[in-house]
């Protein structure tokens, strides 16, 4: 992947040249471990606890790309019954069924449900209420 | 070999995405004010909605078979757009992007295109869940005539020898060729041309005493000669429009000036965008012409500037001022705008003895306000004669969510 390069300040020197400035790389982007297809990620977002057990929480981000294929043991986003909903998916004896911690959607409804997407990874603020202040307050959180 | 690629209903389609309940539902997209329809989808095309129809007209249509409507939520087009020709792109060599739904590629010596073109549509439909169809020929005009024919087989058809290039032309209306218009047409009806067999089977003698140059180029181009090059380069711009009606007829001058004051700067942010100044502004005003019983009037005036500009300060005051001079008391304006013309490369200034210059500093105040409004959105800093009530802007009561462009619009699931 090719690595942006955000604009540095422009430094103008009053002393030394920093002997640094032969060695400058791109700093690290976090983008760049969350996204790896952006032509196809789309973002969506977890509204209550129905996945606790599989680790995914109530606000959490889910990063959710379309190239890839829904497999065993991935996570998807899916619309069924009239509205999204994130599942993991599971290759059981009769087929292919969706679950989280609430019920099960089987292959009988997998056909008129459609899989919209894989979710690639999960985004989520850890700070405790006293420091989601001001601009931190936009960590992970929509 | 050259491919048009399209994306099928695209603004229905891009609406559909996000809201998988409407698939195999009628809908319809509204131009911007919810003027007329836009876009269709399948069904709704089916329901007799016609491109272009205004929406009163249609309102009793869109009740009876329960027609679900979008404004134009040109934020989400414009993104899904991109996503399309970015996936588009990883499979030509060159892609030249036509329209916001369209683009041609040249295929260079690309082997197997029977099985490499429904790969290139498998892909892209899965990666955007846009639907695409595409089709191939020899050359541009072809590659349109063969996307319009994949619509039926399943979005791909690949004309790649002369046995299939002549079944396509044979039943094929000569008006749904690429660069037949109105005036064409009426000339070919004339002489019982119905098929664009029958006009590539014209002597070249006709086209080239009847036809202009693009008329000959045409004829070469159905007999599978190419002679319309993939068209990488745009063509240089002569001029910027930036006009919108209002949502309700505005009678009051203040009112106008903040009406300018937004298209003008919105007018100086595309000239950055371009890097090019304009040496001219012109600002008209047009009634409603439908309105017999209201007095009409489209006054329009050009203002030559001593410099050329592209600064938002610069361009606002001058709307404005033209705007005061233009305006009639007693008169209901439905639509203004701003053309910028004599343009000018921002690189190549042209100072004047007579002026004082600022050196540069409106190309700073124009980068921070640039900066400012690209990262906290459009109109984030903006001039405060734009007003803060707006009651003149446009109307979108069925605008869908920024999906893909806002945070606070993304969806929730569960």
């Amino acid at each position: 992947m090719i690595r942006s390069f955000e604009k540095r300040a422009e430094q103008k020197i009053s002393g030394f040249q920093s002997p640094a400035a032969d060695y400058l790389e791109g700093r690290l982007d976090i983008g760049e471990k969350l996204v790896i297809d952006p032509h196809s990620t789309f973002y969506f977002q977890m509204q209550g606890m129905e996945l606790q057990s599989f680790g995914i929480l109530d606000g959490d981000i889910l990063i959710t790309d379309r190239s890839l294929k829904p497999v065993h043991g991935a996570f998807v986003i899916a619309f069924s019954a009239g509205c999204f909903t994130c599942r993991v998916c599971l290759l059981e004896k009769n087929g292919m069924v969706l679950k989280n911690d609430h019920d099960t959607i089987t292959e009988t409804e997998v056909d008129v449900l459609q899989i919209w997407g894989v979710v690639t990874a999960v985004c989520r603020n850890l700070l405790p209420k006293a420091l989601k202040q001001g601009r931190y307050s936009n960590v992970c959180t929509l | 070999m050259f491919a048009l690629c399209d994306c099928n209903n695209f603004y229905a389609s891009a609406e559909r995405l996000f809201r998988p309940e409407l698939n195999g539902k009628p809908i319809v997209v509204l131009s911007n004010n919810d003027g007329c329809v836009i876009a269709r989808s399948e069904e709704a095309k089916a329901c007799g909605i016609k491109m272009g129809d205004p929406e009163f007209l249609v309102r009793d249509l869109i009740k009876k078979f329960g027609i679900e409507v979008f404004s134009s939520n040109y934020v989400l087009y414009g993104d899904m757009s991109e996503r399309v020709m970015h996936n588009l792109a990883r499979w030509f060599p060159k892609l030249d992007v036509y329209s916001i739904d369209e683009a041609f590629g040249w295929l260079g010596g690309i082997k197997g295109l029977q099985h490499y073109i429904p790969e290139v549509r498998k892909s892209v439909v899965r990666n955007t869940g846009i639907p695409v169809s595409i089709g191939v020929a020899p050359t541009k005009t072809l590659a349109k005539l063969a996307n319009k024919l994949s619509k039926k087989t399943n979005g791909v058809m690949v004309l790649d020898n002369d046995e299939k290039i002549t079944a396509a032309v044979k039943e094929f209306p000569v008006h749904d060729l690429w660069g037949v218009g109105r005036q064409h047409y009426k000339k070919f009806e004339a002489l019982g041309i119905r098929t664009a067999a029958e006009l590539r089977n014209m002597p070249e003698m006709w086209f080239k005493q009847n036809m202009t140059i693009m008329g000959q180029r045409m004829w070469n181009e159905l007999w599978g000669r190419p002679a319309i090059p993939l068209e990488v380069m745009r063509e240089v711009k002569k001029g910027i429009t930036v006009s919108r009606s209002f949502r309700n007829y505005i009678e009051d001058p203040g009112v106008l000036a903040e009406a300018l004051t937004l298209y003008a700067s919105r007018l100086a942010e595309k000239l950055r965008n371009e890097k090019l100044r304009c040496l001219y502004l012109q600002v008209f005003l047009y009634t409603n012409k439908n309105r017999e019983d209201h007095p009409q009037h489209f006054p329009s005036h050009t203002h030559k500037l001593l410099i050329a500009s592209n600064s938002t300060t610069d361009l606002v005051s001058i709307a404005v001022r033209v705007s005061a001079r233009l305006f009639r008391p007693g008169v209901k304006y439905r639509k203004a705008g701003v053309i910028a013309t004599g343009l000018v490369p921002e690189s190549e200034l042209q100072l004047n003895a007579f002026y004082d210059h600022d050196h540069g500093k409106k190309d700073v105040v124009s980068a921070v306000l640039d900066k400012l409004n690209l990262a906290y959105g459009r109109g984030t800093l903006r001039m405060a004669t734009e007003g803060y009530e707006k009651k003149w802007r446009l109307k979108h009561e069925y605008l869908s969510q920024g999906y893909t462009t806002r945070w606070s619009d993304i969806i929730k699931v569960k």
